[in-house]
């Protein structure tokens, strides 16, 4: 057994920013990491477009974990374990699983920044044969960008995600042939940028409100037979066609690692919720990163991840006050919002969300009990793939919230 | 070209070629299996129920009932022989229909069930509290078991090849020749002469008689599609539940696996030897379920698969060959086929005039190493031993790269990615390998000493990942 102030489990760069602050605030702290390194998601996006927020610059994932990671080198205070599973969680505390055995690390904290996991073929109950040559995204990007190897050679990507849409370039400029990106929804779920930047530029073709009906081939993949949903995703067997190819890559979304979480969870996110500490129903537990909500830019999870290192140290220092509180509720076009409930006092809070449907000209704003709008921010336009983030002051709270959109 | 003799041939090695196998090796005698894929329990035998049937649903006076009552009570002993997991959870039969109830009743006294007993409404809903109100009346029959199909196959399979037997795997028979010394069997590489053949080539037994000349039997399929629902469901149902039987089978049923998953299926459509599942076989089982069970969550499912059933008529077809001496027909061996195995099994050796004697070689598989039934403290001697007990390779089912290399050292070597998976559960899990498939690969790639992008998931041609330049190499 081992005791610590506050335990981070997750090496990703949430729980990397976790520590670090958390460290810095003086607290003993422990990185528990299951990978043999630090870094999480970001060691194998090898593409740019990280870290413009947060360092105004533009990095590769791995060059974007590579800062933390020195940083976190220096750090004293600061303990990591790799090849480090943490198998049960207990309160603050967990059991670890690696090479020097089966042990108890106690805290007087605990933030979990586990990450995601990948949507699978029976999680969307892809029909047909169940042959090889059927990966998640990040599977076949760990293949092409860690291990030098490739998942096949004619390529179809179900799903229009940015990790769909990166693959399909990657895979493309390693040589590979991607017949089509295919997403059952009418809009894509990916960044603008991605679409232009992974799909045009390469003449990838997109094709909306289509789906694989059925997959051929024995031993491996030996084609799709494909075609239009409806706006209520059934299927139109007349729009039926077949596609040769060997490899389908699927892309269809992330659920948060909460295998190991004994607590309600929110129906969208499908994680835990937090309170504007980030804390969750458990006292002394907090949450951040993409295991509390899957986030498009990695600059967000940093500061996320921050913040949860802070309230953690704080908590662990037994001083973490908290005002009274009061909910947040997200309602109509607005999908979700973190954090779930909200205390008053003193300081900002950020407030993360996203959006169901493109939105344009139009206010999002913050209505008290009475209906009274207690602050608003104006948004030219905004898509469903992209989150959202506005601020708020503790002060000005005084009953339970609702995040709304107003049209202009 | 290489000639080897053996006393019987198998060909096939599902639960019903390996329970011959496993028998006739245990007796002394020098055999094979032939298998066109790279593992045991590559058909019919890794996707189906997982049920050892009471044997109350049967015909009575056919072998299909005889079989499956004696097998059943064969279970429990082999099981703890090879150390593989039975589980007596009971079966429930549930529906609105007294009079159908009391038909199961009456055939299951015909059939030797023994353990059966009619459920009033109450009795019921109160041993089943998630049962539908339709749901009226039922009965409950104590000795029917879970059981790990694939993983019992695999093992009885070890025990064969430790007590002596061998196992062709990767074998295409191009011809059967007739001689004076017997059965000439070859792949065009290698030649195996043997005086008896047991044909239990399931869904290919046709293929087999051709090559044979010996009977063909008119082989009607039927698929039966499934869901897995992950482990957070487990407790959704704690026995099997069926509803009342049809014409088309035992219908759609629900329960446990003995990993803690959940199992809702299975269809019964005619079909040819494919095991796809369809949209309208997924909601063909969805409206079934809800009708029986209302907290089946199938927005939980990890996997859905199928199986082929084979039937030839009403019955098993399990007779020495009338064209073929030395020849041993099986074919039909449909539901109750799992749970007859080890009956068909001694029903075949006596009619092929070999003599079922288990007292004659009897060498015991050590058993697979498991982490998760151990304490700390044994875990923790375990890793000091060796460090590879100490790194999860499969994150949701918890398995290390020690009980992976462990597995892959056996008496059958697996070097496919699902041998793994039917051995100890990496990938089985709620990622299905997204995190481990790579991992898994190598690690078959190091012990067995072939290169990683040879490595294939099931059949010779679905290799898992290529080189850079595009290429796999050939196995
Ligand atoms: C393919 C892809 C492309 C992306 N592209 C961009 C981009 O261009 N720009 C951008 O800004 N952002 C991008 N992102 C988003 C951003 O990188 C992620 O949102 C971010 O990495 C999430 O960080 P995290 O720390 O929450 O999770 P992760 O990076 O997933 O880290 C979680 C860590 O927890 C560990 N862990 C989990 N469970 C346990 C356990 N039980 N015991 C021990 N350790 C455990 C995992 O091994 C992992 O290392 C991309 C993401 C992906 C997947
Ligand atoms: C949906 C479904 C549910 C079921 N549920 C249950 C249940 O709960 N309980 C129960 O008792 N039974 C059940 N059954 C029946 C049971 O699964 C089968 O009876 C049993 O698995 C048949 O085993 P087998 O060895 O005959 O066939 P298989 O397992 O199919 O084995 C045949 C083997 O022969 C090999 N082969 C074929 N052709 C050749 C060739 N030319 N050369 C070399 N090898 C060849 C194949 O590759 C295969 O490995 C179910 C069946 C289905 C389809």
């Amino acid at each position: 057994m081992k005791n610590y102030d506050v335990i981070v489990i997750g090496g990703g760069p949430a729980g990397m920013a976790a520590a670090l602050k958390s460290s810095e605030n003086g607290c003993k702290t422990v990185i528990v990491e299951r990978n043999p390194f630090l870094g999480g998601i970001l060691k194998q996006c090898i593409h740019n477009g990280f870290g413009l927020h947060y360092f105004g610059e533009e990095f590769t994932g791995p060059e974007y974990a590579k800062k933390f990671v020195e940083m976190i080198e220096k750090t004293k205070n600061l303990t990591i374990m790799t090849n480090t599973f943490v198998t049960n969680i207990d309160g603050t505390n967990v059991d670890i699983t690696s090479q020097n055995g089966v042990d108890r690390l106690c805290g007087k904290a605990l933030v979990l920044a586990m990450g995601c996991r990948e949507r699978t073929a029976g999680n969307i109950l892809l029909n047909g044969t169940r042959p090889a040559g059927i990966y998640t995204a990040g599977e076949a990007q760990r293949m092409v960008n860690i291990l030098g190897k490739m998942p096949g050679k004619e390529i179809v990507i179900l799903g229009s995600g940015d990790i769909g849409l990166i693959m399909a370039r990657r895979l493309t400029l390693q040589g590979a042939k991607v017949k089509a990106v295919m997403e059952i929804n009418p809009t894509t779920s990916g960044l603008r940028r991605n679409i232009v930047q992974c799909l045009d530029d390469y003449n990838i073709p997109l094709m909306l409100q289509t789906s694989i009906f059925e997959v051929l081939g024995d031993g491996r993949v030996e084609g799709i037979k494909y075609g239009k949903v409806d706006d209520r995703y059934n299927r139109i067997p007349s729009t039926t066609k077949t596609l040769k190819c060997d490899t389908i890559i699927l892309s269809v979304g992330l659920v948060p690692e909460t295998d190991l979480v004994d607590l309600p969870l929110n129906r969208v996110t499908k994680s835990v919720m937090v309170n504007d500490y980030l804390e969750t129903a458990n006292d002394g537990v907090f949450a951040c990163g993409n295991f509390l909500h899957v986030h498009d830019l990695v600059d967000n999870v940093s500061l996320e991840g921050a913040a949860a290192g802070i309230n953690a140290s704080e908590y662990a220092k037994g001083k973490l006050s908290k005002g009274k509180v009061y909910s947040l509720t997200p309602d109509g076009v607005i999908s979700y919002v973190i954090p779930n409930t909200v205390h008053s006092g003193e300081g900002e809070i950020e407030i993360r969300f996203r959006i169901r449907a493109r939105i344009e000209k139009s206010n999002y704003v913050i209505e008290d009990e009475s209906g009274n709008q207690i602050m608003k921010k104006y948004v030219m336009a905004a898509m469903p793939g992209e989150m959202q983030t506005i601020k708020l002051k503790r002060d000005l709270i005084k009953s339970n919230l609702t995040l709304k959109v107003v049209k202009l | 070209m290489n000639r080897i003799s053996k006393d019987a041939v198998i060909i096939g090695a599902g639960v019903v070629g390996v329970s011959i196998f496993n028998d006739l090796t245990r007796s002394g005698y020098d055999v094979a299996i032939i298998e066109k894929e790279l593992d045991v329990s590559t058909g019919t035998t890794k996707a189906n129920s997982g049920l050892i049937h009471a044997g109350f649903d049967c015909k009575p006076n056919t072998l299909k009932a005889k079989l499956n009552v004696e097998g059943n009570a064969m279970y429990p002993e082999i099981c703890a022989r090879l150390g593989v997991e039975l589980k007596r959870l009971g079966a429930y039969v549930v529906g609105n229909d007294e009079e159908a109830v009391n038909n199961l009743m009456e055939k299951g006294k015909a059939n030797g069930v023994k353990g059966m007993k009619k459920l009033s409404n109450s009795a019921l809903h109160k041993l089943l509290p998630n049962l539908t109100p339709e749901m009226t009346t039922g009965l409950f029959a104590e000795n029917a078991y879970i059981i790990d199909p694939y993983f019992y196959t695999i093992c009885l399979a070890e025990e064969g090849v430790i007590n002596g037997g061998e196992i062709y795997f990767d074998y295409h028979i191009k011809s059967i020749k007739q001689t004076a010394n017997g059965y000439v069997i070859s792949n065009g590489k290698e030649e195996i002469i043997t005086p008896i053949i047991f044909n239990a080539a399931g869904a290919g037994y046709n293929d087999v008689a051709k090559l044979l000349k010996s009977e063909l039997y008119n082989v009607v399929h039927r698929r039966g599609e499934y869901y897995v629902l992950d482990h957070s469901e487990k407790d959704v149902v704690k026995s099997t539940i069926f509803p009342l039987p049809t014409k088309a089978g035992k219908g759609v049923l629900v329960t446990p696996t003995v990993n803690g998953n959940i199992l809702v299926g299975p269809t019964s459509y005619e079909s040819d030897d494919t095991t796809v599942t369809t949209a309208e076989g997924l909601a063909d089982i969805a409206t079934k379920v809800k009708k029986m069970v209302d907290n089946v969550n199938l927005g939980k499912t990890i996997r859905v698969f199928a199986g082929v059933r084979s039937i030839v008529g009403e019955d098993f077809v399990i007779e020495p060959s009338q064209k073929c001496k030395g020849v041993i027909n099986i074919a039909g061996i449909c539901s109750p086929g799992l749970s007859s195995a080890p009956a068909i099994s001694q029903m075949a050796i006596g009619l092929s005039g070999l003599k079922y004697d288990p007292t004659i070689r009897c060498n015991k598989i050590a058993p697979y190493t498991n982490l998760s039934k151990m304490s700390v403290a044994e875990k923790n001697a375990l890793i000091r031993r060796d460090k590879d007990y100490g790194l999860i390779v499969c994150k949701c089912e918890g398995i290390t790269l020690g009980e992976i290399k462990d597995a892959i050292n056996r008496p059958i070597r697996p070097r496919t990615m699902d041998g793994i998976k039917r051995r100890v559960r990496a990938g089985m899990g709620r990622c299905q390998g997204g995190f481990c498939n790579d991992k898994v690969a190598m690690i078959i790639s190091q012990e067995n000493n072939i290169p990683l992008n040879s490595v294939v998931k099931e059949k010779s041609n679905g290799y898992y990942m290529l080189s850079r330049s595009g290429v796999n190499e050939k196995l």
